[in-house]
């Protein structure tokens, strides 16, 4: 069933719920504050959700602008989620500002602090201090959020008139893009996640950081796309197109645990004590959550999604894609916390899992409003009648 | 299948199934032309250099070769990398493309794949000969023994065998099966009755029956499944040769997906190179249109600048790193006494692939060749680089060397090129260049004359 | 002996549509022979989904438990040497090659599976019913038993006509 004018409605039911995320969020901070956790504690965890909910924003924009210039016909009748996960963006930016101008700065990394550091942090100094830190914040933002608000107009555009011109804006800017984030999501690890670790360096990291989002913001994607069919909207989009997103998450988790290996067996291999110092305080005081990381991104991805059927409907492909999500959310957790806070400070407790339940509402709250300003079908892209027509023979 | 008027078609020349058939197995019947002379005379020449510098190793040992104590790697792994790399794209576009539903993969992923299998004999060879004694090369091979020794498990050395013989394996099956309906068409078209006994043989009784064939897509699937893994692990097993140890310049976690994608990166220059000769040799410009070049220059683009951002990640992070040794190997790399096999790699593979962001450029055939020739260079220099720069200046300056090739040396590189261009010339005089069966397959969705129909 | 009746098409969307004819009129077709595969002959010949990739599961789980628990095996039990103060039994060391012989025993198994499956080979000997399927003609195949009569042959004859066949012939 095909409505091509069918908009997206948030129903009182739906935005209670999100209301009602937001609020546990909110409290969760007031009574973690109030319970005495200790600030680093705190603050890792608003970095943490910035961070992770930032990326999938980040990543919902980047599956969308890469189908684009790659010319694919059948993303283009899920296009409108990829760019409402986008509207994050600011949010995200925002909040994250906030959060390092009022002392997440300071408590998170061990570089601001100037009056101690020592000869090798002196040595980063050039790269690593604040006014540099913030510029490049700046930067990052700006590129992001100019080029996500050009994608998401010429992509209106298109739709409103269908004249090819703006097809052709939409995909510049979609290259654009592409070319910035494979820069910019390098470098914006290592300023706000690598550098929690100050002394220690790893050159795969910005990419082992960017295969972890992108499986996670596949995962999104497709609980987002499945909670909307069940709501009734989006129609046009059958199992085909669910299987194809289902190879996509169950190839990421692949090549997640490939990155992931890589980047360990080299440190283990060449036991350099420079470097091996990372792994070991994941394994002496992380060791559980060190391998939960791999049995939820890996393990069960993998083995789950790899039969055909498994991938063609929601009942394995969506609670596989709700463990990727929480398992990339522990993987971040594993990346900050074991600097920020340390073996003994940290736990998963409330602030973890409210302040979590408090971002996802937000998140949601965007997505939905911007999924709401937008007809659901781009009727005419040029290539969306192929979306439509679409069955993959495998 | 609907197709959008937007796309341009694939073949070109409103074929019917018949002309996609003639035009493909025509240059297998006639007669080879000068050319085809001229090119197996001079790879012959280049053969035999080769196999006199192989006599030269075997018969009067490593020693004639430019390595010394501190540089104990000089051309014969660059090579050995080099021809590894080049036999990525063929998988890559048999595997990952079809992965991706790529249809323009289907003209050029036969002679691809081909020359993977080839490039990786010629890479095989060189570990091979190193060994100094081809005869004892089984050695590599785990087998009970009389000195109830095994190899070495925790050698990335050993890895690499595995890896790089499974992956000959697999390519060459892979490879076999796809080809086998082709090898049909060729038996059920063959004039002479030798010709018909041969490929009668070859096709292994292949008679196109529908179960045949939908049990042959299953298998092309899980194969492509299977291969596309594989190829990002043989290049990554190859990058572990360098990144487990402990050298500056060399232990560096970046390095397998980047190794990874430089392969597919010097990979598709040689498709290139090839395939821009091959189409104008043979007549298939139909075929391999400007369509798929710029496709291929596409994926140039993205391999080139994944490669170019490793290279300035490698460079920020020595910095970064705060290791005085790890500074040092990068200055030296880049303002050292081979700097200018830096700066000649640098401008190769980071600066010349970015022209092809204009169009004009990713659609003309002269600058593809030109600039997939370069490409070519660059990687060969970035194996160059790699291995020779962060080997001679070692830890104790009292060791500190240069590293100078001798003519034997070069006499094995020219030789394992004429072998990649005989084989390669007598391929296209044995089996069909294109995927003849595939390429029918995309005739209706991809041709000219469907989009005549459409717009009716 | 056997005998076939053929027939062919020139595209494979005529021959789509005759098989559908064919089919509602209950004819048995034995084989379609085309010069590259076709979908939705499958659904029109009621084929199953192939089961190879079942084989090439198996396989692969057999490689990688040999691959990983022979190199344990070495260097745990049969001949444990320190190499580099790595441990004796060094998971990451041994993920590599249990990853290739994962690989190779799949695809090889599931190959093989294959030209069994299909009785392909290096010394089989196709049955050719027209040289021109492996080019451009879409040939259908009926099995005509010894028993049948000239009538039934008529009739199957007659429907492969009605349903756009051209080139019928009886082949014994």
């Amino acid at each position: 069933m095909v409505m091509e004018n069918q908009k997206f409605i948030l129903t009182k039911k739906l935005s209670t719920l999100i209301y009602g995320m937001i609020g546990i969020g909110v409290l969760s901070l007031a009574v973690s504050f109030l319970i005495g956790t200790g600030a680093e504690r705190i603050a890792a965890n608003l970095l943490l959700n910035t961070y992770y909910f930032l990326a999938l924003g980040l990543i919902g924009l980047f599956l969308v602008t890469v189908h684009t210039i790659a010319e694919s016909g059948w993303h283009t009748s899920i296009q409108r989620i990829g760019e409402s996960m986008g509207s994050f963006i600011p949010v995200a930016g925002i909040l994250m500002l906030l959060l390092f101008v009022f002392g997440g700065l300071h408590l998170l990394y061990e570089w601001t602090h100037e009056d101690h550091l020592d000869e090798i942090l002196l040595k980063k100094v050039a790269y690593l201090n604040a006014p540099f830190f913030y510029i490049r914040f700046a930067v990052y933002f700006g590129v992001w959020v100019i080029l996500a608000h050009f994608i998401r107009k010429y992509s209106l555009l298109l739709d409103k008139s269908g004249d090819l011109k703006y097809y052709r804006k939409f995909r510049i800017f979609s290259a654009v893009f592409v070319v910035t984030l494979a820069v910019t999501s390098v470098t914006s690890s290592w300023d706000w996640l690598m550098s929690i670790d100050a002394h220690w360096f790893s050159t795969l990291y910005g990419w082992y950081v960017f295969s972890s989002m992108l499986a996670s913001g596949t995962a999104v994607l497709i609980i987002l796309l499945i909670a909307l069919k069940r709501m009734g909207y989006m129609g046009h989009v059958n199992n085909e197109h669910i299987h194809d997103l289902g190879k996509y998450l169950f190839g990421f988790s692949v090549f997640w645990a490939y990155l992931w290996f890589s980047q360990y067996m080299l440190i283990w291999y060449a036991n350099i004590p420079e470097e091996t110092v990372y792994f070991y305080e994941r394994h002496k005081n992380f060791s559980t959550i060190f391998y939960v990381n791999l049995i939820l991104n890996f393990v069960i991805p993998f083995f789950a999604l790899m039969t055909r059927n498994s991938k063609r409907g929601s009942l394995i492909l969506l609670p596989v894609s709700v463990i990727v999500f929480i398992g990339h959310w522990l993987d971040l957790y594993q990346l900050i916390m074991p600097g920020a806070v340390g073996g003994e400070a940290s736990g998963i407790g409330i602030p973890e899992v409210g302040i979590t339940i408090g971002f996802v509402g937000l998140f949601l709250f965007f997505v939905f409003r911007s999924l709401a300003k937008a007809p659901l079908i781009p009727k005419n892209h040029p290539f969306y009648k192929e979306s439509l027509e679409y069955h993959t023979q495998y | 299948m609907y197709t959008s008027p937007l796309r341009e078609p694939l073949i070109r020349g409103n074929k019917n199934y018949k002309q996609v058939t003639d035009d493909v197995l025509s240059p297998m019947a006639g007669k080879p032309s000068k050319y085809w002379y001229a090119g197996i005379t001079l790879a012959g020449i280049a053969l035999l250099f080769g196999g006199w510098a192989t006599f030269r190793t075997v018969f009067y040992g490593i020693g004639e070769w430019g390595l010394n104590k501190t540089i104990g790697w000089g051309w014969g792994i660059t090579n050995f990398v080099w021809w590894v790399g080049i036999g990525h794209a063929g998988t890559f576009i048999s595997a990952i493309l079809l992965l991706f539903r790529q249809k323009w993969r289907t003209s050029i992923n036969r002679s691809a794949e081909a020359m993977t299998l080839i490039a990786v004999m010629c890479a095989g060879f060189f570990p091979l000969i190193h060994m100094g004694r081809l005869l004892l090369g089984f050695y590599i091979f785990p087998y009970p023994n009389t000195r109830s020794l095994w190899v070495n498990f925790n050698s990335p050395l050993l890895w690499d065998v595995f890896a790089i013989s499974t992956y000959f394996a697999v390519s060459l099956i892979f490879w076999y099966v796809g080809l086998i309906p082709d090898l049909g068409t060729v038996r059920d078209r063959a004039k002479t009755k030798i010709r018909k006994a041969i490929y009668g043989f070859l096709s292994f009784g292949w008679t196109g029956s529908a179960r045949h064939w939908s049990r042959h897509e299953t298998v092309s699937l899980i194969l492509a499944g299977l291969a596309a893994p594989l190829v990002l692990s043989v290049h990554t097993i190859v990058s572990f040769d360098f990144a487990t140890s402990v050298i500056p310049g060399w232990h560096t976690t970046i390095f397998p997906p980047y190794f990874v994608s430089g392969a597919i990166f010097s990979g598709f220059a040689m498709v290139l190179t090839l395939m821009i000769v091959t189409r104008k040799a043979l007549n298939l410009e139909d075929y391999i249109t400007l369509n798929h070049i710029e496709s291929m220059n596409k994926v140039i683009i993205l391999t080139g600048s994944i490669v170019g951002i490793a290279y300035l990640t490698e460079f920020f992070m020595a910095w970064y790193s705060g290791v005085e040794f790890e500074t040092y190997a990068f200055f030296n790399r880049a303002f050292g006494p081979y700097a200018w096999a830096y700066w000649i790699m640098m401008t190769c593979n980071v600066i010349t692939p970015q022209l092809f962001w204009f169009r004009k450029i990713r659609r003309s055939v002269l600058l593809t060749f030109i600039i997939s020739i370069f490409v070519n260079i660059g990687m060969w220099f970035e194996r160059f680089v790699i291995v020779v720069t962060s080997l001679h200046r070692d830890f104790l300056p009292s060791s500190w060397t240069m590293y100078k090739p001798t003519v034997v040396e070069v006499g094995l590189y020219v030789g394992t090129l004429g072998l990649f261009f005989t084989l390669f010339l007598l391929f296209i005089r044995v089996f069909p260049v294109i995927a003849v069966a595939e390429v029918k397959g995309v005739l209706k969705s991809s041709g000219e004359q469907k989009k005549i129909t459409d717009h009716e | 002996m056997n005998r076939y009746i053929t027939a062919y098409y020139l595209d494979e969307e005529d021959l789509l549509k005759g098989l559908g004819q064919l089919k509602a009129k209950g004819l048995e077709i034995m084989d379609v022979l085309t010069p590259f595969p076709v979908h939705g002959v499958d659904k029109a010949l009621n084929m199953r989904r192939s089961r190879l990739t079942r084989v090439a599961f198996i396989a692969g789980v057999v490689g990688a438990t040999l691959g990983f628990g022979f190199q344990a095996w070495v260097f745990t039990v049969d001949y444990p040497i320190n190499i580099g103060g790595k441990p004796f039994f060094a998971v990451p060391s041994f993920m590599p090659v249990a990853f290739e012989l994962t690989v190779l025993f799949a695809a090889f198994a599931m190959v093989i599976a294959f030209f069994v499956s299909n009785k392909l080979g290096p010394a089989a000997k196709a049955v050719i019913h027209d040289e021109r399927i492996t080019d451009d003609r879409f040939l259908v195949v009926v099995k005509v038993g010894d028993g049948e009569g000239e009538e039934n042959i008529k009739e199957i004859e007659l429907a492969l006509a009605e349903a756009g066949a051209e080139g019928i012939t009886l082949k014994v």
